[in-house]
Parts: structure tokens; sequence; C-alpha cells
């Protein structure tokens, strides 16, 4: 059998980009294995639609290059790089039906029709489109349908990477979390590699072999979803991969050059704080009921504020004195400072 | 339905029955006369078909066919420079566009007449551009650009023009740039976005004004009168010359019956198209 996509590794190195003096990416530089599918998050703003702009050949760096495979394609156009993109809003064209739009990518390519069509409806059957639905054109299909008529698109003719900008954010939560789904299966069916740009940072976990965190243009780290959260390296990445306290003082080895890291979910309530090597008492000024559980602001009496994680049967109410630990191992040292060179 | 929606219409219903389709069945009627006697424009309580059919003569027909070939001609190349203005007016940005606009719609502000009085000096025998190409021994006799098929197109060119480039810059506004990016994206060069993506959804701004052009084309008359051909010429023009020259009211009558069924014709051939142009863009193999 054909396969579904080519497999090949991605390599950026030295990409600069922005207009006149403004810069918007500065020094981006990665690798990323081939049939590995790694989120770009980052605040809005930040570049990260830019970068993914500047691999997918729609905008042009001014200094740095890009590799796939062994192929230089630094300076080759969009339409010869041989990467299926699926933009935020999708982009379908509104005149074809679901499955010319599929289609597309094959008809430029002069591929035969007996074979376009075969390859089309695979593609179709694989993203779940009925037949009855890949006929209609795009202001007919829901949302979820019309997302995967845009991933089908850019998939068929199997491309060399997949660009994927925000693809669920027009999705309610539900269908999010479905295509989501969806989405790593295909990804791991076709074995493409893959580039998604989000700001959710759930979503980038869920979903991801590698992560990439960026802030005003700048890579600040990159790796798997369980090496950012539980090794940020820096207070900006700690923060935007969850709920951090990050600790300046009052426990022994912190300080304002070397910020501490607990996660607020390996901070002890009650009994179980004399486990840690830290303990102190506290209020508790204020909760946040999440649903499955709750996050818990505590004044503590000798040292700072921090945010504790709970389940809601624990009943913390706002004024109530607490005891709280932290152990040892769920202390992280934060090794960098944030490029703009501001710690906590 | 309530009255509501019928109240909105009645003001274009009223326009469009008291001093369109009222008069028109007055022309109906008048082509049905027999021509004058002696005095008056006709004898009134006759009725003949005489009028109509000295049409179906060869001199009839070919003026029959002249003004729906002049209308298509004008139509197609009109359509087809408005549309090259249109997309070359989006790739520019707001502030130039707003300069190339008021260009676009300056002639609009001259008198029609001013208008073709220039283009009658400028593109005739002894006019700058003949004396231009003569001077510089491009050649040796001068172009006859106008009294020809050629200076009537033009003439009612320009008077058209900025009505469907306006339409049709419209139109090509509506297409969101990003389709034409991921068309790319996907592979396409630039001449395939175009057939692909740029044309088809500027297709219905396109039959619009292609409309227009075939319904300003067959019915064109100062533009004929002024830069056409005197032995060829347009429905109109005759029409004029028969009831303002002759003072034969009942040929004008009739002529102007044909030129509304000929327009209506050609309509209706461009609705027929469309459909079926928009059903091979949706569905079709390629």
């Amino acid at each position: 059998m054909i396969p579904l996509a080519q497999t090949e590794s991605l390599r950026l190195a030295g990409i600069n980009f922005g207009y006149g003096s403004g810069h918007l990416l500065r020094d981006v530089s990665f690798e990323l294995p081939a049939g590995k599918l790694l989120t770009l998050l980052g605040p809005s703003g930040c570049g990260k639609t830019t970068l993914l702009k500047l691999i997918g050949g729609y905008l042009k760096s001014r200094e740095g290059s890009i590799h796939l495979g062994g192929r230089d394609v630094t300076h080759i156009p969009a339409e010869d790089r041989g990467i299926g993109m699926v933009f935020q809003n999708y982009a379908l064209f509104p005149h074809l039906s679901a499955r010319r739009n599929v289609s597309f990518g094959l008809e430029v390519r002069g591929v035969a029709k007996s074979e376009r069509e075969q390859r089309v409806e695979r593609m179709l059957h694989l993203v779940g489109l009925s037949p009855t639905e890949s006929d209609r054109l795009p202001a007919s299909l829901s949302g979820g349908q019309q997302q995967r008529v845009a991933l089908a698109r850019a998939l068929v003719f199997r491309p060399d990477l997949l660009l994927l900008d925000e693809p669920f954010a027009n999705l309610d939560r539900q269908l999010r979390d479905l295509l989501r789904d969806e989405l790593r299966r295909l990804q791991a069916e076709t074995n493409v590699t893959a580039v998604m740009v989000t700001h959710d940072q759930e979503e980038a976990m869920a979903i991801s072999d590698f992560v990439g965190v960026i802030n005003e243009g700048q890579l600040l780290q990159i790796g798997s979803p369980q090496e950012l959260y539980h090794q940020p390296r820096t207070p900006f990445v700690a923060r935007f991969m969850g709920a951090a306290n990050i600790l300046t003082g009052s426990i022994p080895g912190a300080s304002r050059e070397n910020p501490l890291m607990v996660r607020p979910e390996r901070v002890l309530l009650g009994e179980e704080a004399r486990l840690g090597c830290w303990t102190s008492t506290g209020t508790v000024c204020s909760t946040t009921f999440l649903g499955s559980d709750m996050l818990v602001n505590i004044a503590t009496t000798n040292g700072p504020n921090l945010v504790a994680r709970i389940r809601p049967s624990d009943m913390l109410l706002p004024g109530m004195v607490v005891r709280l630990g932290i152990a040892s191992d769920a202390i992280w040292q934060i090794p960098g400072c944030d490029p703009q060179g501001v710690c906590p | 339905m309530k009255p509501g929606p019928y109240l909105l219409a009645s003001p274009a219903a009223g326009l469009l029955l008291g001093l369109l389709i009222c008069p028109l069945l007055l022309v109906f009627r008048v082509s049905l006369y027999q021509p004058a006697n002696g005095h008056g424009f006709f004898t009134p309580g006759t009725w003949t078909l005489a009028n109509h059919s000295s049409l179906l003569e060869n001199h009839g027909i070919r003026m029959v066919v002249y003004t729906m070939a002049f209308g298509a001609t004008v139509a197609t190349v009109n359509g087809a420079i408005s549309f090259v203005l249109a997309l070359f007016l989006r790739s520019l940005n707001s502030s130039l566009q707003n300069v190339v606009f008021a260009g676009i719609t300056l002639p609009k502000f001259a008198s029609v007449l001013v208008i073709l009085f220039g283009l009658q000096q400028l593109l005739g025998d002894t006019g700058p551009i003949n004396r231009l190409l003569l001077a510089s021994g491009i050649i040796t006799e001068p172009l006859s650009m106008i009294r020809c098929f050629f200076g009537a197109l033009i003439g009612e060119i320009f008077l058209i023009l900025p009505y469907t480039a306006i339409l049709l810059f419209a139109q090509v506004m509506e297409i969101d740039p990003l389709l034409e990016t991921s068309a790319r994206g996907l592979g396409a060069s630039r001449w395939q976005v175009f057939r692909r993506i740029t044309l088809p959804l500027s297709l219905p701004g396109l039959v619009i004004a292609f409309q227009l052009g075939l319904v300003w084309g067959m019915g064109a008359f100062l533009g004929p009168l002024f830069l056409g051909g005197p032995e060829n010429t347009t429905l109109s023009v005759e029409i004029q010359r028969q009831a303002f020259e002759y003072s034969r009211w009942p040929r004008a009558a009739a002529l102007s019956v044909q030129l509304i069924f000929a327009i209506g014709m050609g309509l209706s051939i461009i609705a027929f198209a469309k459909s079926k142009m928009t059903r091979r863009l949706v569905r079709g193999g390629q």
C-alpha cells in the first residue's frame, strides 16, 4: 500500500524575522525528528503563527535556514515546498464541494483522475466524512466537519510536513477534545511530521510529542510536555505550562537569581505537611473551584503566598488556618531567567 | 405575507408601472399603426404588422445582428478591462485605492458630450494620436479610429467602465486573500490560483458586469452616434433617425420593440450560461 505521508525531519537554524527595526522572531533554532508532533505554545502576539508561516513558505525570513529532511527549503516558495497547512479559519474554498476542496492539491499537481479519486475517497474516509457530507459546500458543513475537510485537504497530497494554526480555536470544548484525539490518531496513522500552534497549554500537553514555548519572539524551551511541566527553564515557561508557585526567598536556596518552582499539587496540607523539608502555617485567602479540583491561595506566616491544589471535598474556606509543607523532591530550581532579564 | 414588504416595493413598482410599463405598452401600440399619410406621426385607429415585417428584410436583420454583436463586444471588452482594473485596485493599499478610484470616477463628473467630443478630437484622422504616429513614421496613412466599430466601442466603454469597475471591485474585495494563499500552499501556480479560485469567486460580479455591458451596449446611442460608422449602426441610432429625422413613428416604435426583445434574449442567454457554469464549477471534473 502507498504510504499516506512522507516522513521527514524538520530543522530550523537561526531564524530571524521582523518588519523594519522590530523583531518578531529572534534566533529560533530547533530540530524535530520525523513523524513527531511539535506544538508551538505561547501567548497571542508572541510570534508563533509567524514562525508557522515561515516554515510554510508564506513569509520569507531575513536570516536563518529551514531544512526539511535533507532538503534546504529556505528559498523555496510555498507552492513547491510540499507542506500541508490547516489555517485557523480553515480557508476552505467556498465554491467547491468538500470533496473538490480535498482533491484540489492533487488536481493542481496533475495527478491522474483515477488515482486522484481513490486517494480523495481514502482521505475522506480517514477523517470520517460521509459521502453525502463530501458533496456539500463548506458553508453547509458544521465547524467540526469543516475542520476535517481542511485536515484531509492538507494531508491528501502526502505532504512532507503538516502545519496547523490553532486548528481547534473555533470549536466548542467537547468537539475540541474529540477532534484533538482524532488528529493525534490521524497523525500517528499517516506518520506525518507535524507542527501545531496554540495558546492552550492543556491542548499542547495532551497532543504533543514535543512542546516549544515562545514568548516575545524567542523560543524559550523545547522538550517533551513532561519536561516542560516539571523542569521549566525559565519562570515564564513554568507559569505558561500551568499554575506554579515561584519562590524567590523564605525557602532555603531560593533567591531572586535562583527562583524555585513548586506546582500547586505538590504543596502538602494538614497532616501530610510534616513530610515536607520545609513547613509553615498559613491562612486561606481565597479558593477557586475548578470542578475536579480546587486551587487555594494561602498566606504563609513566615513567607510568601502559596497556591495549593486540593480536592473539592477537602472543604477549605477563606480565613481557615492550615499547616503546609513542601517535600524536597517537589522543588525545581529554575536554571534561567526570562530573556527580558526580569526575574520574579 | 404581511403588507410591510409590499409597501417597501411600492415606490419602485409605481415608477416601473407608471414610467416604464405603460409607455412601453404605448410604444407597442404605436408600432402597430400605419405610417402617417401627410400629417401627424401615424394614422390613428389603424392596425398593421407592416412595420415589424419590414424588419425581416436584409437591412433590418443586419442592424439587429450588428446591435447584438456590438453589445456583446462592449460587454466582453468592458468586462475584461473592469475585472483587470478591479484586481489591480485590490492589490493596492487603501490610500492608493482612493486615488485610483477618483481617477476612475472622474470622467463621470464631466458631461457625456464633452467626453465624446474629446474622443472625437483625440482619435480623429488629424488628431494627436494619428499625427504622432505619422510623424514617427510608424504609419503612412492616418488610422481610422472613429466613424467605425472601433470608435463606437471605445466611446461606449468610456461611458460604462466606471460603473462596472466599481461593481467588480466590490466583488473581488469580498474574496478572502487567505483562500489564494492556501491554494498556493496546496501547490497551485499563480495561474491555477487565478483560474480555480479568483475567477470563479468573481463570477457573480462578472456576470452582472457583463449584463450591464450588454444592456448598455445594445442600447448604445451616444457612442455609435458620435464615434460609430455611418453605414453600420445600432438600433438606437436608427430609432432616433426614424423618429426625429423621418418622422416615421410606427417604424421607430417597431424597432424599439425589436431592441427590447433582442436585449431580453441576450440576458436569457447569460442567465442560462451562468447556471451551467456554476454547476460545472461546483461539481465538475476539472
